[in-house]
């Protein structure tokens, strides 16, 4: 009885639905919009092939570690244990990727390492009950340790044609950062995937409509750990060998840019693109601050402002409805 | 009927915590047939729900699917027995769309990803049985809770049920809505589909049902047929009990002056009630759960925002704007959820019973532990609590706690005690000693507010009963006009065909 043909009635479902996901973050990509027309009249070097390939390598990491925070956080959980994870991706692959391994081989450790402690962790939260907030914290140590005992001090190495096209002057990692949007547009268009958001809102509602609750947000940790473990790979490229602590920073800042991103932190609200538009919107400040010649203390107390801020104002828009 | 029922319990029985809260039910649902479950609050419905969808596991007796026996029920072999719920509280996810929503779950597959197109012609044909018109991409966040409601329903039948079983479906519904379901449950029953179906709108359930099992007390007291009934007859077999020697001889201490009188006051989810609360009158607040009787004690406490047009606390003009306020009006508020406002459960018995006292002392002072000690235990004499003071308070029993929860006022000798539902989950000897202790302060000339859901108490106990429904108060009942039939009729908005009966 319908007229219309299927392939059309599909776009006439799936289309406005993500449509419909744009509402909640229009705004922040306005704000991102203006901070980037901002960066650009100050730094037109944005424009040219090399600074659009810098500034887009400066913050893919971030943008890996703010999908892997957001991931958590849709379904009501969260990691304090990124920044170790990304530790521990930059010296797998800078111990194993000049060696016998190779560049595959190492990249298939990194990855296997990064799903493997991403499972872990979630069974243990999933299946233990236990609070995510403290068993990623006492994860933070185990990894953090693991990666001092892998690489004691700055080291290792990584073949310098893979640092030249990860972190030269080329595009990959723009490329790669919209394949991996991609992908995760597809994983959410998975019974499992779109499951995170049922999961994390309401769990016991999602249980009774017959979704496997516990399996979407055990594979949710093992995303994550897989993205934080790639972050780890790129920045050892960056750099071109490996260091125990360099992710350190990306716990907090991952966290930040979800939160910028509207991402809240009681399961099941906020975007993915948001989460995205967050980390961009956190690496433009980074940016903009040390170009404008703020010492690193007056960035930290910037950027918690402006973060405690952009909790705040929808948290005061609510009140006033 | 000789079909075999398609969904059925044989004498099933279920406690918690030792208290029994099912004892040897049985119910059959028969397709083409909407059988009407009735109770009050408390009677046991939900947990009869949740026994039929394997939400819960019954202690004794069994579930039967097309009448063989089913040992080990669970919500995925409910599915599967195209047992469909339709729970009180909405397993909806606001974020989510609508067609998302219904298909939760249950998600047509292609190359294992959500086929969307067909998802959206089955969540099409599933609104569009409700009445659903909104785009299917609307996210259900964005829908008033009387479209959720619809967005729950619709979700149970795409998932083409044999069993629908809908708990108070249309307590959030509007007329027209109301109407819409109640003309497809008529056309589900013709395809012969069975439905089991809650309500406290009498009316609602007369005019669908042919069959009835009515709860009282976890045991079931009628399995019939409809017919030959009116709303009086069953507002009788839900509340028909002796109420035994349960409760003390009664006998006014009511004087006419006032210990609390507000006019026009609103508070959460109460509107516009004129109240007098007299000192030494025991005054009642019954009607069905969650109608706002809970917002009225906590606005009167100081607990949430009020507004109100004129107020006096005790002589004092005005409400009290907080609960320290309040405490020094002498006001005293005694919360239903022990466990979770009235008590500090991991803390002892004695810190839980002097902890209004801390608030009164002077911040820096030395607490005098022997003082304390001795206050507790004049406390724990005065009001029969057992056991060692030192112990935590999660160790004493449901009816022992909710003794320490009203001792720590009584150092402070309280002029009026805000009781939210004192005797629930309380076993039937404290609730005698509780039931003395409330004629006893009015006696000594306080006023208490006692708000409970449980019907007897009120009918026993009260020199005057408030009922409350949908945020005001529908009828205040004196001592004389007091019975389980007018509370529950006013409760239910049945007084009118009552009245022409």
């Amino acid at each position: 009885m319908s007229t219309v043909s299927p392939a059309k009635s599909a776009g006439a479902l799936y289309w406005p639905v993500q449509m419909r996901r744009n509402i909640g973050v229009r705004s922040l990509f306005i704000v991102v919009l203006a901070f980037l027309v901002a960066y650009g009249v100050l730094f037109p070097g944005l424009f040219s092939a090399s600074g659009f390939a810098k500034f887009t390598q400066s913050w893919f990491p971030l943008a890996l570690v703010a999908m892997a925070q957001a991931i958590l956080m849709l379904t009501g959980g969260i990691s304090l244990a990124i920044g170790a994870t990304v530790s521990l991706g930059a010296v797998i692959a800078a111990t194993t990727m000049a060696g016998p391994l190779g560049v595959a081989g190492g990249a298939a450790a990194v990855a296997l390492t990064g799903l493997g402690i991403g499972t872990a962790t979630g069974f243990i939260v999933v299946r233990l009950r236990l609070p995510a907030i403290v068993v990623t914290l006492a994860g933070s140590f185990i990894i953090g340790g693991a990666a001092l005992l892998v690489l004691p001090r700055p080291g290792g190495a990584i073949p310098a044609w893979l640092s030249d096209l990860l972190a030269g002057n080329t595009p990959a990692a723009f490329v790669l950062l919209v394949a991996i949007v991609l992908l995760w547009k597809l994983y959410l268009a998975t019974p499992l995937g779109l499951s995170l958001y049922a999961a994390g809102e309401n769990p016991v509602g999602a249980y009774r409509s017959g979704v496997p609750v516990d399996a979407a947000r055990v594979a949710a940790y093992a995303i994550s750990g897989l993205l934080s473990t790639g972050a780890g790979l790129f920045v050892a490229a960056q750099t071109g060998s490996g260091d125990p602590v360099i992710g350190t920073a990306f716990t907090l800042n991952s966290i930040a840019a979800a939160v910028l991103g509207g991402i809240g932190f009681l399961g099941g609200q906020g975007t993915m693109r948001g989460a995205l538009a967050g980390s961009l919107l956190l690496s433009l400040m980074i940016s903009v601050m040390f170009f404008l010649g703020f010492t690193p203390v007056a960035q930290y107390v910037a950027q918690g402002l402006i973060i405690i801020g952009a909790v705040a104002i929808p948290q005061f828009r609510k009140v006033q409805q | 009927m000789t079909t075999a029922p398609l969904l059925a319990a044989r004498g099933v029985s279920k406690s918690f915590f030792g208290n029994p809260v099912l004892r040897d039910v049985s119910i059959a649902l028969q397709p083409g047939r909407v059988h009407a479950l009735l109770g009050e609050n408390g009677a046991g419905k939900s947990t009869l729900i949740n026994l039929l969808s394997g939400a819960l596991r019954p202690d004794g007796g069994a579930i039967e699917v097309e009448g063989r026996a089913v040992s080990r029920m669970t919500p995925a072999l409910a599915r599967q027995a195209g047992i469909a719920v339709v729970q009180q509280e909405l397993s909806l996810t606001a974020s989510l769309s609508i067609a998302e929503n219904i298909g939760l779950g249950a998600y047509p597959r292609r190359l294992g990803l959500i086929d969307y197109t067909a998802l959206a012609a089955r969540a099409r044909a599933a609104c569009e049985l409700v009445g659903l018109h909104e785009p299917l991409s609307t996210p259900v966040g964005h829908l008033s809770l009387g479209r959720r409601q619809m967005v729950e329903i619709a979700k149970a039948l795409y998932r083409k049920p044999r069993v629908l079983i809908l708990d108070e479906p249309t307590s959030s519904l509007s007329a027209t809505e109301t109407k819409i379901l109640t003309d497809l449950l008529e056309r589900l029953r013709g395809e012969g589909i069975a439905i089991l179906y809650i309500s406290h709108r009498l009316n609602e359930v007369m005019a669908l049902c042919q069959h009835v099992t009515v709860l009282k007390d976890g045991i079931c007291t009628a399995d019939r047929s409809l017919a030959g009934t009116d709303a009086a007859g069953l507002v009788r077999l839900m509340v028909g009990r002796d109420p035994g020697d349960l409760f003390p001889q009664w006998q006014t201490s009511k004087s006419p002056a006032d210990a609390i009188s507000v006019r026009n006051f609103s508070a959460g989810l109460m509107r516009d009630v004129d109240l007098d609360v007299r000192t030494g009158e025991v005054l009642g607040i019954g009607g069905l759960v969650g109608q706002g009787q809970e917002d009225l004690l906590l606005g009167l406490y100081g607990a949430i925002p009020a507004r109100t047009a004129s107020a006096s606390v005790n002589g004092v003009p005005g409400l009290p704007g907080g609960v320290p306020k309040a405490n020094a009006l002498g006001l005293a508020y005694v919360p239903a959820d022990r466990k979770r406002e009235g008590l500090h459960l991991i803390h002892p018995i004695i810190t839980n019973m002097m902890l209004p006292a801390f608030a009164r002392l002077p911040a820096l002072k030395l607490r005098s532990r022997r003082a304390e000690r001795e206050t507790a235990r004049g406390l724990a004499a005065q009001l029969g609590i057992k056991g060692d003071l030192a112990r935590a308070a999660q160790a004493l029993s449901g009816g022992n706690q909710q003794k320490v929860a009203l001792a720590k006022w009584m150092p402070h000798d309280p002029l009026v005690l805000l009781l939210n539902d004192p005797t629930r989950g309380v076993d039937v000897e404290t609730k005698r000693e509780i039931y003395l202790m409330l004629r006893a302060f009015a006696a000594a000339g306080k006023a208490v507010v006692l708000l409970s859901s449980d019907t007897p108490e009120l009918v026993h106990l009260c020199d005057r009963v408030a009922v409350v429904r949908e945020g005001r108060i529908v009828a205040t009942l004196e001592r004389g006009a007091l019975s389980e039939e007018t509370i529950v009729s006013a409760a239910m908005g049945a007084e009118d065909r009552k009245v022409a009966a």
